[in-house]
């Protein structure tokens, strides 16, 4: 079954990556974490969410273990592997490359 | 794998509750009650187990599932023990069966010598009538070893038995006598010691040097290395142990293991040494690198035609023939000199074959049941499709289920296979030794699970593909759907089929062991004792006759012996010796084989084996080395040279010596029960004064009762006559006979085992298909009977279904037989691979079973009560 997605197909894992690559987290962090720096313009739905922590693991650009959280409680932290940077690097780059056709288009058929 | 599985689910579950936990925390910071705030944590998170498996989905979860449907599978099977107990043992039959059989190619066909790259080892030889390899004499190998630039080397060994006597004790062991490049051409390296070389291998070295096998040193000497360097002797000389060969290596042929191996050279003649035509050696020999096994064989023929065109030109015209029209040939030898393979090849293939139809038949059974399984659960699989399960996924059910049970079927199917192996290794050595290791290898382990997995597919496609096909519309709507079923069908006229082929070759194969036991050999073997003799140093030639001769008047005198006499050549146990002779009254034409067989007997052979004597008079005591040489001859000697007119009197020449024919008796076979009659003529041991006793095998016949009974009387008989002399391999002469009916008899018995199972299960087939038609027509045939039809045409209509199943099976199971039996041809005797006999019968009891199968069914249908039957729905 195909993973429900408010984000365009792809989006979702970079921003992830993006947000892992500042410091081992957790899922709920993740979510809280998109929400915070998007000024609540982007939700993240733990549907979407989690399914996509899950593929990038098994991708290998995340690897997950178990530690403890700020509450004391134990959670499982996901961090960055070394392919999951090189991904991230790529992935930003093309990004921006869209981003930017994107833009101009608008701009210049404005 | 089930520990990861639960660790994965118990760390999802975690992750999860930790989210919420969090969640809910906001919201109760929020200000909202820990209830309220729970409820809109759940709220928000969303469906928890959909998003669970959408994670499962991503992280693969294949053997998740096949775990999931095995445990269902499980689940099923225990609760239908009696089905599970049929199918596992019908699959366990027939996958052990195959096991069993493979495990014997692979022991006689497929294993490798353990020696440095056996792929390039190759047999340098002579091309027997058969095809087959054949041996070759000491000139042709030195000619060659020397003369093909293709080998890298070659060795030539023969093998016997050899009576050392070490530290004061005599012991009977298997030799080998080996040239000094023996060793070197498979590249071993010694377990003590050293191997032989070619320093080794003169006619007379300073300190004959011996090898003895890793197995006998273990034997004899607990791996003692102090064996090294120990000494005994063989006849008169003395050898020294120089080293042990390396475990696991056991000679260099298949089923035997030398204990010791000795130099060639010591034990050639001077006569063997140079006649090029005496064939007593085995050529063994590596392909030097880059060089293939096709080029060889293009350099031999060359070195062949003119090594043979040679010896041809030293024999009279008449002979040349017989030795220019020999062929040699290199065969790939990776097993060495596999005589086995050889002889049991054939056999083997045809036994894979009906063990291979077997395994075939127990799936069209296990297919059936599972498809009659299948039917009842229809209404399940509907709701699964319906409830959205894919179809692949109910498939795979299936699949897992006939997974279980191919899976059982082929573990125990190993174990029966490991018995199954070994009863046959003990068939085949048939009182012998047959070394052969049947321990299952990495092949057989592949073999079993690969034709397991194949049972598993072939039994539970058919089932899932025909639940899948009536899937949810008719099925949910309960109405009994048509058609369908007819797969049932097809699986019974394919089990007919299987079943018809097998009984077919049951009936051949049992059918060539009754006429060969009905052949007359021309003698009674059963009752007769035989046994041989043998001594650790040749007696002096005056000494020799006259202990053959005590041997006999002690074996004559043993109370329960009615005769005793003693032959060189033992009727079926092997051919008579050839020579050309010379005839009275008798002109040979030039392109006339002047060969007959000959054999030397001592006194009374005749009566002890009741051949009868048809003309003159036996041998006797009289005939000695100064009186007149006499002979006997068979009928088939004294027709084709004298025709109707009498033989004795007359005289026969071979060698310079003269024989008068004293007497004529009835033929006998000599080589095996296929073999033709040949032209014999016997002579007395008492004119032959230089023979040995241990040339002679002894017979004894008993009055009654079991003849092995004598053989302890016998053992004593041979040492009363001399201290020395030692007794060998007494047995009945019915085993020896038997020992060459050896792959006919394991044919008939495996056979007729298998003819017999498919037959069974082929009637079960039946029944089982029968029984489930006729309570599927029960509304129907409540109706017919309700309108009028009697019994009869109830029977009738039942067994008119089966008779159609019939008529086709058997047509296919006919013409498969009669595509397939010509393959056993060879193997056949008295019979022809098409014998309608043999077709008629094998249809007949097939059609009486299957009939007597579908009887029940059929009395059941016509026993219906229409009122109960029609309520019945």
């Amino acid at each position: 079954m195909e993973p429900k997605s408010d984000l365009l197909q792809g989006t979702l894992d970079v921003l992830i990556l993006r947000i892992v690559a500042l410091q081992p987290i957790h899922g709920y962090g993740i979510a809280q974490r998109i929400r915070q720096i998007s000024r609540d313009v982007l939700q993240v739905q733990q549907g979407s969410l989690y399914p996509a922590l899950h593929r990038l693991e098994k991708r290998g650009w995340l690897k997950a273990s178990w530690g403890e959280a700020e509450t004391g409680r134990e959670a499982k932290f996901y961090s960055l592997t070394a392919l999951g940077r090189k991904q991230l690097a790529e992935e930003s780059a093309n990004w921006r490359r869209l981003s930017e056709a994107v833009t101009l288009i608008l701009e210049t058929a404005e | 794998m089930w520990q990861r599985k639960k660790t994965a689910e118990n760390e999802l579950a975690r992750e999860f509750r930790y989210h919420l936990d969090k969640l809910t925390a906001d919201y109760v910071r929020e200000g909202l009650s820990p209830d309220e705030a729970a409820r809109r944590a759940r709220l928000e998170f969303g469906a928890v187990e959909q998003i669970k498996e959408d994670c499962r989905d991503v992280r693969g979860r294949w053997l998740e599932d096949l775990g999931k449907d095995l445990q269902f599978a499980l689940r099923g099977m225990r609760r239908s023990p009696g089905f599970t107990a049929v199918a596992v043992a019908s699959l366990a039959l027939g996958i052990g069966a195959n096991t069993a059989i493979f495990t014997l190619i692979d022991a006689v066909m497929l294993r490798s010598l353990p020696v440095r790259d056996p792929g390039r080892l190759v047999l340098v030889t002579r091309v027997m009538g058969d095809g087959n390899p054949g041996s070759v004499s000491y000139p042709i190998y030195e000619h060659l070893r020397d003369g093909m630039a293709s080998l890298a080397g070659a060795e030539a060994e023969t093998a016997a038995t050899a009576t050392i006597v070490m530290d004061g004790s005599d012991e009977l062991l298997d030799a080998e006598w080996v040239s000094g490049t023996h060793y070197g051409v498979f590249g071993l390296q010694p377990a003590a010691g050293r191997l032989l070389g070619p320093a080794d291998d003169t006619p007379a070295p300073m300190a004959p040097a011996a090898v003895i096998s890793y197995r006998y040193w273990q034997r004899r000497f607990a791996l003692d290395p102090g064996a090294v360097g120990k000494t005994f002797t063989i006849r008169d000389r003395t050898f020294t142990i120089v080293g042990v060969t390396p475990a696991g290596f056991e000679g260099t042929r298949p089923g035997r293991d030398p204990d010791v191996t000795l130099p060639l050279q010591m034990m050639l003649t001077a006569e063997q040494r140079g006649e090029p035509t005496n064939n007593m050696l085995y050529l063994l020999a590596r392909l030097r690198p880059g060089v293939s096994r096709a080029q060889a064989d293009a350099e031999l023929q060359v070195l062949w035609s003119a090594f043979q065109a040679k010896v041809a030109a030293t024999l009279p015209i008449k002979d040349q023939p017989t030795i220019l029209k020999q062929r040699a040939a290199v065969f790939p030898a990776s097993n060495g000199f596999n005589a086995l393979e050889y002889r049991y090849r054939q056999a083997l293939f045809l036994l894979m074959g009906i063990v291979g139809l077997v395994l075939l038949l127990a799936c069209a059974n296990l297919s059936g049941m599972l498809l009659a399984r299948a039917a009842s659960r229809r209404r399940e699989v509907s709701i699964r499709v319906a409830i959205g399960a894919s179809r692949a996924r109910v498939m795979r059910q299936f699949l897992a289920e006939s997974l279980l049970l191919a899976a059982l079927g082929g573990a125990a199917g190993l174990l029966l296979a490991r018995w199954l192996s070994h009863g046959l290794v003990t068939m085949l050595a048939n009182g012998g030794t047959l070394l052969l290791t049947v321990d299952p290898d990495w092949r057989v382990l592949a073999f079993t699970a690969g034709i397991a997995l194949l049972a598993c597919l072939l039994a539970g496609l058919a089932p899932g593909l025909h639940a899948l096909g009536n899937a949810v519309n008719p099925a949910l709507k309960e109405v009994r759907a048509r058609g369908g079923f007819g797969f049932g069908k097809v699986l019974v006229i394919a089990q007919l089929a299987i079943s018809m082929v097998l009984a077919v070759g049951a009936t051949l194969f049992i059918g060539t062991l009754v006429n060969l036991h009905a052949v007359d050999p021309g003698f009674q073997a059963g009752g007769v004792l035989t046994f041989g003799v043998r001594v650790n140093r040749p007696y002096p030639p005056a000494r020799s006759f006259a202990v053959q001769q005590e041997l006999l008047a002690h074996l004559q005198s043993i109370p329960g012996v009615v005769a005793a006499s003693a032959t060189q050549v033992m009727a079926l146990g092997g051919g008579l010796w050839t020579r050309n002779v010379q005839v009275e009254g008798y002109a040979f034409r030039p392109d006339e084989s002047e060969e007959v067989g000959f054999n030397a007997i001592a006194p009374h052979y005749f009566a002890t084996l009741a051949t009868p004597l048809l003309a003159g008079r036996d041998f006797s005591e009289r005939d000695t080395d100064t009186s007149q040489k006499v002979t006997i001859v068979n009928e088939s000697f004294a027709r084709y040279f004298f025709g109707a007119r009498t033989a004795i009197g007359r005289h026969v020449t071979s060698v310079k010596v003269t024989y008068e024919i004293v007497g004529v008796v009835k033929d006998a076979l000599y080589r095996n029960l296929r073999d033709s009659r040949i032209k014999t003529m016997y002579i007395p041991w008492t004119q032959r004064p230089g023979d040995q006793p241990s040339s002679y095998a002894y017979l004894a016949r008993a009055a009654s009762g079991d003849p092995l009974r004598l053989s302890a009387m016998a053992e004593r008989a041979v040492r009363e006559t001399d201290s020395e002399l030692r007794i060998r391999a007494p047995r009945t002469y019915s085993a020896m006979v038997d020992q060459g009916l050896v792959n006919e008899r394991i044919l008939a018995t495996l056979g007729g085992f298998f003819g017999l199972v498919a037959l069974v299960v082929a009637a079960l087939g039946m029944f089982g298909v029968m029984a489930f038609q006729v309570s599927r027509r029960m509304n129907e045939l409540g109706v017919r009977m309700a309108l009028g039809a009697r019994r009869a045409d109830i029977v009738g209509l039942v067994l008119r279904e089966v008779a159609a199943m019939l008529v086709i099976g058997v047509a296919i199971g006919v013409s498969g037989a009669l595509a397939l039996s010509g393959l056993a041809r060879n193997l056949l005797f008295g019979l022809r691979p098409t014998e309608p006999g043999a077709f008629a019968l094998s249809a007949a009891v097939l059609c009486l079973s299957a009939l007597a199968a579908a009887w029940l069914p059929a009395r059941r249908a016509s026993g219906i009560d229409p009122v109960s039957a029609l309520r019945h729905q």
